[in-house]
């Protein structure tokens, strides 16, 4: 297709920016001169995928070597697929504009399990056998890598090789590996026999999966020398570990548009229902000299006029109080705004508030996911009723007006009381505001809580629990409503058919794939996005499958049954997890792993908290 | 602190960039180039700088032109226009840097050149019957969402068809604003035969009196 088509297309579309390529800082690179070119594929739209931290920092990486090209792919949206599909125009690369089928890899990050249909459609679109058995040496290797893959079952047929854990050194041994055999004559069933000897690399088809008459995994058995257990991997140092000078900027507004600065990665709080804040473990800290000057540069070489902190909790950051101070020197100065998302209620002091009005008030968002201290003690969410009314008011008092709270619905152990809770507290904190003396004159104060489902996910103290059935969400939802009285709390409750679908495909085995590729047939694709998702579609897959959706999602698992990912691990053990489960149903806390070390396993890589000194 | 004429070119992927991610993408380039800009004061500051006359999606421009307030006296127009350039990409290059002489709202017309990817005989007598009408009348969607009949022959101050370049100068600003798009479409209805493909390029911006815009 030539240029001038090409532009004609892009002008027949939304948002041809999505397609266009040639961004500000977009690597381009001579084909000729580079040994293995990677399409890295986000299978959702560019605004999501561009937001996506992950994908920066390979990208950057990959492309930091001279022998390998990296380049981005996207899922299209249905105005453009309609297109290519019409103009035979195959899945395309956005720097080169190749059709990625000539590439060596295909990569996938799978962020959320509601993406997989989106992955099965970019590999037709690139025109690739669908099914990794199906696709011989003519073909890119298909992988990937992501939270999902701690249970990628379901896409077991469809992917050559998942990586577990962190990528940005598993990755590029896979990578050397691939050019030496590429050297040598490239055999597929080779090749993958020994990149599963990597630490890290779960090649899906050399294992063997067998079924009890009741549905569930018998044994899971590895083929060959393949190892019986696939560790994930992780990054030990955070300071030397690469991080890029520069991001894609894009045209378009995209979903988080500014310069992100990662502080830590892990978790120290363990919320039980948290799978990132398990599978990340454990907390591995930047120091914040480094973090101060790659943010600094990160500005410099984007122009971005906004910059946020990222990591799952900021305010457990140690060293918070001098990063603030060094990076507000130069963001003043050079008029950029600095976000601190994800900051916890309980230690979120009155300096921190004044660093944070300082910069930009946007809004004040707290997640107390439950409504009463009984269930808040089950999910390890340790959060005091009085600490979140205290940080309100001081967020009050300092100006603002309006406070969003996050909560969840279907906990375990939860009972009508602790739905009531979320109402009270919701209350208590309209009556608080309007009993401030000194509160904003002439303003009403605005309530926004959020009420989502609960999903269990592998690797979580939960995972042996059930997701609550439909028709018991809508008496819960109903009851929550009933229990509202004033119009100064906005209560938003979304329909929950694709967290029904969530929790499937989350604790789902092999045999979903089945599913997964009859729903795509049948035209399931976006299902993250409320105007694609058609649940008919897939319970239609579900019943010509002969499989029922509720054997994995509504069932109480024993501890001693083998789940789908016990092959996986990923350094927290099951009996932590065992352990953490029975504290949940004894409305027990577990101090987080600065206060006390819960021996969950992941000290194992001789790294980050287990071994800071306190 | 002086305000500065910046022409520009904006070709390539920079065509699919609209004009509310044009001032996104200008905001960034700016930073990115540490150009000495002055930032609007109150509540909230941002870097000031203007357009001239918005450019449609799709179009490629050669003649942009945008003015910056510089806060640096000692800031050269070559300095300024050096550093753009190698913060820019190559589908944003940057031509000139100049005092400015006329005033935004003194801009009048704009020259594009619209380039058939064939154009037949017959085709182009029908373009010449077309523009050589007295009245060019086509329906315009209001503000109110209805449509109202509308002549643009006025609108047309000069309209010359060579081979398959058809050079079109359009009232152009604030007031009256007429977009190639809308006359091709006019004429394509208007003679009821098929849109055949073209591509445009806008190539100048005139005052009142036909002059480049400075």
């Amino acid at each position: 297709m030539n240029e001038k088509e090409f532009e004609r297309l892009l002008l027949s579309v939304q948002k041809p920016g999505r397609y266009s390529g040639g961004e500000i800082n977009s690597v381009i690179k001579d084909k000729s001169k580079v040994d293995v070119r990677f399409a890295f594929c986000f299978p959702d739209t560019y605004e999501i995928g561009m937001s996506h931290l992950g994908m920066k920092i390979l990208y950057s990486q990959f492309n930091s070597r001279d022998d390998i090209w990296c380049e981005r792919v996207f899922a299209p949206w249905t105005d453009f697929e309609e297109k290519m599909r019409e103009n035979n125009i195959p899945l395309f690369a956005l720097e080169s504009r190749d059709s990625i089928k000539e590439f060596d890899f295909i990569g996938f990050t799978l962020q959320y399990e509601m993406c997989y249909t989106n992955v099965l459609n970019m590999l037709d679109l690139a025109g690739l056998p669908l099914k990794a058995l199906d696709r011989d040496e003519k073909y890119p290797l298909v992988v990937a890598g992501g939270p999902c893959v701690c249970n990628a079952e379901p896409l077991a047929d469809f992917i050559d090789i998942f990586f577990l854990g962190e990528g940005e050194e598993v990755d590029l041994e896979v990578i050397d590996l691939y050019k030496e055999h590429k050297k040598k004559g490239f055999s597929k069933v080779e090749f993958l026999k020994a990149a599963a000897k990597i630490e890290g690399v779960y090649v899906p088809s050399l294992y063997e999966v067998e079924y009890l008459e009741d549905g569930k995994i018998k044994s899971v058995t590895p083929k060959g020398n393949a190892p019986k257990t696939i560790k994930k991997r992780i990054i030990g140092d955070m300071d030397t570990a690469f991080y890029p000078d520069k991001f894609v900027v894009p045209f378009i507004q995209i979903v988080h548009d500014r310069a992100v600065q990662e502080v830590f990665r892990g978790c120290i709080r363990g919320c039980r229902f948290c799978q990132a804040g398990f599978i990340y473990r454990p907390v591995r800290e930047k120091s914040y000299e480094v973090v101060n000057s790659q943010a600094k540069c990160l500005c410099e070489n984007t122009g971005y006029d906004e910059i946020s902190l990222s990591s799952l909790s900021t305010s457990d950051y140690r060293e918070l109080e001098p990063l603030l101070n060094n990076m507000l020197e130069w963001t003043q100065e050079n008029h950029i705004s600095l976000a601190l998302p994800s900051l916890r209620i309980d230690n979120f002091s009155e300096e921190l508030l004044e660093k944070i009005a300082h910069v930009r008030k946007s809004g004040l968002t707290f997640a107390p996911e439950a409504g009463t201290q009984r269930l808040r003690d089950v999910i390890n969410k340790n959060v005091t009723e009085e600490e979140i009314l205290s940080t309100c008011k001081t967020a009050f008092e300092g100006g603002y007006t309006s406070v969003k709270l996050y909560f969840m619905m279907g906990l375990p152990t939860e009972t009508d009381e602790d739905l009531k809770g979320i109402a009270e507290l919701g209350q208590k904190i309209v009556d608080m505001y309007y009993s401030l003396p000194n509160k904003p004159k002439g303003k009403s104060v605005s309530v926004s809580m959020s009420v989502a489902v609960f999903v269990p996910k592998p690797f979580t103290p939960f995972q042996f629990e059930p997701q609550i059935t439909k028709e018991e969400m809508e008496r819960k939802q109903n009851y929550l409503k009933s229990c509202i009285t004033t119009r100064k709390i906005d209560l938003s409750m979304h329909d929950s058919s694709t967290s029904f679908l969530e929790a499937v495909f989350a604790k789902g085995d092999r045999r979903l794939g089945a599913v997964l590729e009859s729903a795509y047939k049948k035209g399931c694709k976006f299902d993250s996005w409320t105007e694609c998702f058609q649940i008919e579609k897939w319970n239609e897959a579900f019943s010509e499958c002969g499989i029922d959706p509720d054997f994995y999602s509504l069932r109480t698992r024993d501890y001693d049954e083998i789940n789908p990912w016990d092959h996986l691990d990923y350094a927290v053990s099951k009996e932590f997890l065992i352990r953490e489960n029975k504290l949940a149903h004894a409305d027990t806390t577990t101090p987080n792993c600065r206060e006390k070390c819960s021996a969950c396993g992941a000290n194992c890589y001789g790294e980050g908290v287990c071994f800071e000194r306190r | 602190m002086r305000d500065v004429r910046v022409f520009y070119r904006k070709k390539g992927a920079m065509k699919f960039v609209s004009h509310l991610d044009m001032n996104r993408f200008m905001t960034r380039l700016i930073n990115k180039a540490k150009i000495p800009i002055w930032f609007t004061e109150g509540f909230n500051q941002h870097a000031y700088f203007n357009f001239a006359v918005p450019l449609s999606l799709g179009f490629e421009g050669q003649y942009e032109v945008l003015d910056l307030r510089i806060i640096t006296p000692d800031y050269s127009n070559e300095q300024l226009v050096l550093d753009l350039n190698k913060a820019s990409i190559p589908d944003i290059e940057f031509l000139d840097a100049k005092e400015p002489i006329l005033k935004m709202k003194e801009i009048v017309f704009a020259e594009f050149k619209v380039i058939f990817d064939e154009l037949n005989v017959e085709l182009a007598e029908k373009i010449n019957g077309f523009f050589a009408r007295e009245q060019i009348i086509t329906q315009k969607t209001t503000k109110k969402g209805g449509t109202k009949d509308i002549d643009i022959a006025p609108l047309i101050k000069k309209w010359v068809l060579k081979e398959n370049e058809l050079t079109l100068i359009l009232t152009a600003g604030n007031e009256n604003n007429l977009n190639p798009n809308l006359v091709l479409s006019t004429f394509f209805e208007s003679e009821k035969i098929a849109p055949v493909d073209y591509s445009v390029i806008r190539t100048m911006i005139y005052d009142k009196n036909l002059n480049p815009f400075k």
